[in-house]
C-alpha cells in the first residue's frame, strides 16, 4: 500500500521537475540578458564574443539548447539531466552538481536546525498559551509572534551581530562557518557539524556550532513566533473537542488528557513542518549573506548575477526537489500518525 | 412558574447521588452571561432509573455532564451541590474527583463518534479509561476492552479492538462508549440521549441491559432523552426541564396519569392525538384503486472499490404502490429502505429488476427521457438542511423545479410559490428568507413545499421527521397526513420509526439486509406479525404506553448481536444466527417471499407453515 503511493508520488514528483525545469529554462531565457558579455567583457573582440557565444552553446536554436540540456540531443556528447548531469557552470566550469553539492549542505544544516530549535520552543509555549489563553505565556506568544514578524529577517541578524558579537563579544565575527584559525574537515556529508563529529574533531565541532549560533537564533527569533500560534490554535481547537471533554468525564489524569490532546494538535503540525521548511529555506538567502555562510542562496544570488544559466536551472531543481521530498517524507509520517488518512 | 424548583427524593433506598442547587451560565458577550441551568436539584438512589426530558436546548445535557463536574467552555458552575455518597463532588480537588469520574459515575454521550479520539484504536481507548481506575496491566485492559465489547454485542471484539473510531458505524461507536462506561462497573450512568443514533433493536437490547443492570448490582442510571417511548418503558421517574430549570418531578405513571405542567402536557396530548387517530382512522380500501408503482425483482449491488466484492444493498425487492396510498418502508439501518427509494426515482441506478410508473416501463428509460416523470416522481431527503443551496432564498429554493418543468410565466411562478407556502403551513412573507434561517421543521415543510411544486402523483419520503424534535416531528405527520389526502398523492414512507410508519401508512413493507420480509396492510403487521423479524421490530419499538411497558412484560424479545455485513451474506436465511424462532433448517434454507394472502406475503418458511408461537 504504502509502496504504491511513495512510488506514484516519485513518478508525479518526476513531472514536476520536468515541468520546473521547462519554465526555468525559457524564463532565464527570456531575461533581457547577455550572457556572453558578462563573460568576456563588454570590451571583447567580435571573434572572441562569437567564440565565446559558441562555446556557451547559446549560438545554437533555443530547442537545440534544450534538448541538450534535458540530455536528449544526440549530436553533442555533453551529459544533460537525461544523464543526471546539470551541466558545467559557465563561470568556474566546474560540474554544477558538484558546486550545489558544496553549498547546498551549508544551507540544509542551518534550516534544519533552525527549524528543530524553534518547534523545540514553540510546542511547549503553544501549548501553555491554549491551556491558559490570556497567560503569561501567552501574552509572550502574541507579543513575540507580531514583534518578530514585523520586521525583515535580515535586519534582525544585523541586530544580533551588533548586540552578541560587537556589544558583548559572545559571538564569533559574522565570517564563515568555522574559526579561520581552524581546518575543515574533509567532507563526507558536507554538514560541517556531521562531519567533524564523525572524524572526532570535538574543536571544529565547537567552532561550527558557535558560528551556526547567530543564523540559528535569527531564524528562529523570525519564525518560532509564527509555528507557536498554530500550534495554540490547534491545541485550543484539540481542547475544545468533544472527545477532550469526555476523556475528562472518564477520569482520565490531567497528563493522560494532556496527551490525547497534544496527539491531536501535533498530528496536523507535521504539514506545517513542510511549509516551514520552504519558508526557511527562501529566508536562509539573505541570512548566508549576512553571515557570510556561503549555503545554496548564496551560489544562487551569485549565479543569478554572472547570468550562470546552467547553474541556475541546476539551483531551482535541486531546491524543488528537496522540496518535493520533504513534503512526500512528511506525508508518509503524517499517514503515519493519523489513521484516517489513506493512500 | 416555581421560585423553588420541585425536589424529588429518592424513594426510600439508598442515596447514590443528590443535587441540590446546580446552576450553571455561560459567558456571552461583553461580560453578560446566560444562565443555562437553574438551581437544579434531583436525587438518586440505588436502582432507580431516572430520566430526564425538555426540548432540545433546555439545558438537560448541561446538567448531566455539569453533575460530574463539567462544563462545556466558557461555562462554569456558579453554585450548587452535588453529593456522591455523601461527599461533594464540587468541593473535591481535580485528582479525587478523576477517581471517581468513570469509574463510579460513568457518561454516555449523545455524540459517540466526536466523543472518542479520533487516532487511538477504540481498544487502546477503553484501557486507557480502565487502567486509569484499576491497577493492571495492559495486557489484562487489552483483556478487559475485548470483554467489554463482546458485552456490548459487538461482533468480533478481538478484530474490532483494533479498529479506529471512523471506521465503525455510528450504533458501533455508541457501543464502544458505552463499553467504556461500563468498564470500571459504574454505581450511577448518565446517559445523555444514548440512543438517538440507534436502531430500536439495538436501543431496546441496551436500554435492558442498563436497566438490568440496575437492578442486579443496585447501580442507577440517569437518562436524558426527548422520547417519550423510553420514559414510558424504564424509568421510574422523570423530571422535565424547560429553560433550564426543572419545572416537573414526577413517578412515571403519576406524570401520564396527571401531568403537571403545561410542556408536560402538550407533549403528552400530542401522543395520545396520534395514538388516537391511528385507533380511530378506517382501513383504507384501495383494493379498488388503480395500481401506480409497481417494483418488481428490484436489486442493487454497489461495487467495493480496490475489491472485487459487492454490497448487496437491495436484494429482488418487489411490491405495488396504488394511487393515493401511503407504503411505509421500514428496516434497521443498513436494510436497503434509502438505496429502494432512490432506485425508484433514478437517483441510483437499479444492478436488476424494473420499475413500472403507470405504464411506462421508468427503469428501462435513459435520464434524459426519465427528466419529464421527474415532475410526477419527487422526494424529500431526511435532512433538510444539506438538500437545499444555503444561497438560495425560500423563493429560489421552490421556483426552481417550476422553472425546469413548467413553462409558467414569472408572475404565475410567484403566485405558485405563494400557494406553495401556504398549502405547506408557510407564511409567504417569508420568502427573501434563506432557509437556514428558518427552524428545522419549517425548513422541512419548504422541503416538502418543493417536492409538491410539479404536482407530483407519488413522493418518495425519506427518513422526513428522524431529524425533527418530537413536537416539530408530530406537525410534520399531520401534514403530510393532510395533504396526501388533499391532493391524492402516494408516498413510498421510509423510516425506521415505527410510530410514525403506523400513523401515515395504510401499508407497510418490512425489509432485512436488503430483502423484503413481511408486506401488509398497516393492521395486519402492526397487529399480528407474521415475520420473527417484524416481530422483534415490533416488540423492541418503545411505544409510549405505561400500560404495557417493555421492563413488565415476562420476556422481552430481542435480536441477538448485529446485522451482518451486507457484503457476505449468509447463505441460508438472512436472520439466521439472530433469531429467536431459527431451527436447523434455517441455517442453509434460503427463504422465499410467499404470499400468505391477498397483498400479504412473508418470508418464513416457519411463518408459512404456521409453526411459530401465536
Amino acid at each position: 500500500m504504502i509502496g504504491r503511493f511513495v512510488l506514484r508520488r516519485l513518478g508525479i514528483a518526476v513531472l514536476q521537475l520536468l515541468g520546473v525545469a521547462l519554465a526555468v529554462f525559457f524564463l532565464i531565457r527570456l531575461l533581457p540578458a547577455d550572457p556572453v558579455a558578462r563573460l568576456v567583457g563588454l570590451n571583447a573582440s567580435e571573434e572572441a564574443y562569437a567564440q565565446a557565444e559558441r562555446t556557451l552553446g547559446l549560438d545554437r536554436p533555443v530547442v537545440d539548447q534544450l534538448l541538450s540540456f534535458l540530455g536528449l540531443s544526440s549530436d553533442r556528447g555533453a551529459d544533460g539531466l537525461a544523464d543526471g548531469s546539470l551541466g558545467l557552470s559557465w563561470v568556474t566550469g566546474d560540474p554544477v552538481f558538484l558546486e550545489i553539492g558544496r553549498f547546498l549542505p551549508v544551507t540544509l544544516e542551518l534550516v534544519t536546525l533552525a527549524l528543530l530549535i524553534s518547534f523545540l520552543i514553540a510546542i511547549p509555549l503553544g501549548m501553555a498559551s491554549a491551556t491558559r489563553p490570556g497567560g503569561i505565556a501567552d501574552r509572550i506568544a502574541f507579543v513575540w509572534g507580531l514583534f518578530a514578524g514585523a520586521q525583515p529577517d535580515y535586519w534582525w541578524g544585523l541586530l544580533f551581530v551588533f548586540l552578541f558579537f560587537f556589544i558583548l563579544g559572545i559571538a564569533p565575527p559574522p565570517l564563515g562557518r568555522i574559526d579561520p584559525l581552524l581546518i575543515e574537515p574533509s567532507v563526507i556529508t558536507g554538514f560541517l557539524t556531521v562531519d567533524s563529529l564523525l572524524q572526532g574533531r570535538l574543536d571544529t565541532f565547537v567552532s561550527a556550532l558557535h558560528h551556526l549560533m547567530l543564523p540559528i537564533l535569527t531564524q528562529v527569533f523570525v519564525v518560532s513566533g509564527a509555528i507557536t500560534k498554530m500550534v495554540r490554535q490547534n491545541m485550543i481547537r484539540a481542547l475544545q473537542s468533544d472527545y477532550i471533554l469526555y476523556a475528562r468525564c472518564c477520569g482520565l489524569s490531567r497528563r493522560a488528557v494532556g496527551r490525547y490532546a497534544l496527539r491531536a494538535a501535533l498530528t496536523p503540525a507535521v504539514t506545517l513542518v513542510g511549509i516551514f521548511y520552504g519558508v526557511l529555506l527562501s529566508a536562509a538567502v539573505t541570512v548566508e549573506l549576512v553571515f557570510s555562510l556561503g549555503g545554496i542562496g548564496e551560489y544562487a544570488i551569485r549565479s543569478i548575477l554572472s547570468f550562470d544559466y546552467p547553474a541556475i536551472q541546476g539551483v531551482v531543481l535541486i531546491v524543488a526537489l528537496v522540496s518535493l521530498l520533504i513534503y512526500l517524507l512528511l506525508d508518509i509520517i503524517h499517514a503515519y500518525l493519523d489513521p484516517r488518512v489513506k493512500y | 412558574m416555581s421560585a423553588r424548583a420541585p425536589h424529588v427524593a429518592a424513594a426510600g433506598a439508598e442515596e447514590i447521588l443528590s443535587v441540590r442547587g446546580l446552576t450553571v451560565a455561560f459567558a456571552g458577550s461583553e461580560g453578560a452571561e446566560h444562565v443555562a441551568v437553574k438551581d437544579f436539584s434531583l436525587t438518586i438512589g440505588a436502582g432507580e432509573f431516572v430520566g430526564v426530558m425538555g426540548e432540545p436546548g433546555c439545558g438537560k445535557s448541561t446538567a448531566a455532564i455539569a453533575m460530574m463536574g463539567l462544563v462545556r467552555p466558557p461555562g462554569r458552575i456558579v453554585s450548587g451541590e452535588v453529593h456522591y455518597l455523601g461527599r461533594d463532588l464540587l468541593a473535591m480537588s481535580d485528582a479525587e474527583l478523576d477517581a471517581i469520574r468513570g469509574k463510579d459515575i460513568g457518561l454516555i454521550v449523545q455524540s459517540p463518534r466526536t466523543s472518542l479520539h479520533p487516532m487511538l484504536t477504540v481498544g487502546r481507548q477503553i484501557e486507557n479509561v480502565y487502567r486509569a481506575h484499576n491497577r493492571v496491566s495492559r495486557r489484562a485492559a487489552h483483556a478487559r476492552a475485548i470483554e467489554m465489547l463482546q458485552l456490548v454485542g459487538i461482533n468480533d471484539p478481538e478484530r474490532r479492538v483494533k479498529s479506529y473510531p471512523h471506521e465503525l458505524s455510528t450504533g458501533m461507536t455508541q457501543r464502544v462508549l458505552i463499553a467504556m462506561a461500563m468498564s470500571s462497573g459504574p454505581k450511577l450512568l448518565i446517559a445523555d440521549e444514548p440512543t438517538s443514533g440507534l436502531d430500536v433493536t439495538i436501543q431496546a437490547q441496551f436500554l435492558d441491559q442498563m436497566w438490568e443492570a440496575a437492578n442486579r448490582t443496585g447501580s442507577a442510571v440517569l437518562v436524558v432523552t426527548q422520547d417519550l417511548g423510553i420514559v414510558a418503558n424504564y424509568c421510574d421517574r422523570v423530571v422535565i426541564m424547560e429553560h433550564g430549570e426543572i419545572v416537573e418531578a414526577s413517578a412515571v405513571r403519576d406524570f401520564f396519569a396527571a401531568p403537571a405542567h403545561d410542556y408536560s402536557r402538550r407533549i403528552l396530548s400530542l401522543q395520545r392525538e396520534s395514538a388516537a387517530s391511528v385507533a380511530g382512522a378506517p382501513e383504507t380500501e384501495r383494493a379498488a384503486a388503480e395500481p401506480l408503482i409497481l417494483v418488481e425483482g428490484l436489486s442493487k449491488d454497489f461495487d467495493i472499490r480496490g475489491s472485487k466484492d459487492k454490497v448487496h444493498a437491495a436484494d429482488d425487492v418487489s411490491f405495488l404502490i396504488h394511487r393515493g396510498e401511503a407504503i411505509g418502508l421500514v428496516g434497521e439501518s443498513g436494510s436497503g429502505k434509502t438505496t429502494v427509494g432512490r432506485c425508484i426515482v433514478r437517483l441510483e441506478e437499479p444492478t436488476r429488476g424494473t420499475v413500472r410508473y403507470r405504464d411506462e416501463m421508468v427503469s428501462d428509460l435513459t435520464q434524459r427521457e426519465f427528466t419529464p416523470f421527474r415532475n410526477d416522481m419527487q422526494i424529500v431527503f431526511q435532512d433538510p438542511t444539506d438538500s437545499m443551496n444555503p444561497r438560495w432564498s425560500v423563493e429560489q429554493v421552490l421556483t426552481e423545479p417550476l422553472d425546469l418543468h413548467t413553462t409558467l410565466s414569472a408572475a404565475e411562478k410567484r403566485k405558485r410559490v405563494t400557494t406553495l407556502m401556504r398549502m405547506v403551513g408557510i407564511d409567504p412573507a417569508v420568502r427573501e428568507v434563506k432557509p437556514r434561517q428558518l427552524g428545522a421543521g419549517r425548513q422541512q415543510r419548504i422541503a416538502i413545499a418543493r417536492a409538491l411544486a410539479t404536482e407530483p402523483a407519488f413522493i418518495v419520503l425519506d427518513e422526513p421527521t428522524s431529524a425533527l424534535s418530537p413536537e416539530t416531528r408530530a406537525e410534520i405527520i399531520e401534514l403530510l397526513i393532510r395533504l396526501s389526502r388533499e391532493l391524492d398523492i402516494a408516498y413510498l414512507f421510509i423510516s425506521h420509526d415505527l410510530t410514525t410508519i403506523e400513523r401515515v401508512c395504510d401499508r407497510v413493507v418490512v425489509m432485512y439486509l436488503g430483502q423484503v420480509v413481511e408486506t401488509g396492510t398497516r393492521a395486519e403487521v402492526f397487529r399480528a406479525p407474521l415475520h420473527p423479524y417484524s416481530r422483534v421490530l415490533l416488540a423492541s419499538h418503545l411505544f409510549p404506553d405505561i400500560a404495557d411497558r417493555r421492563v413488565d412484560r415476562p420476556e422481552r424479545v430481542t435480536l441477538k448481536g448485529e446485522i451482518p455485513s451486507p457484503v457476505s451474506l449468509p447463505e441460508g436465511c438472512y436472520l439466521y444466527g439472530r433469531c429467536p424462532n431459527q431451527v436447523e433448517r434455517c441455517r442453509a434454507m434460503p427463504q422465499a417471499l410467499e404470499e400468505v394472502s391477498a397483498g400479504r406475503s412473508v418470508r418464513c418458511w416457519r411463518a408459512v407453515a404456521g409453526e411459530l408461537p401465536g
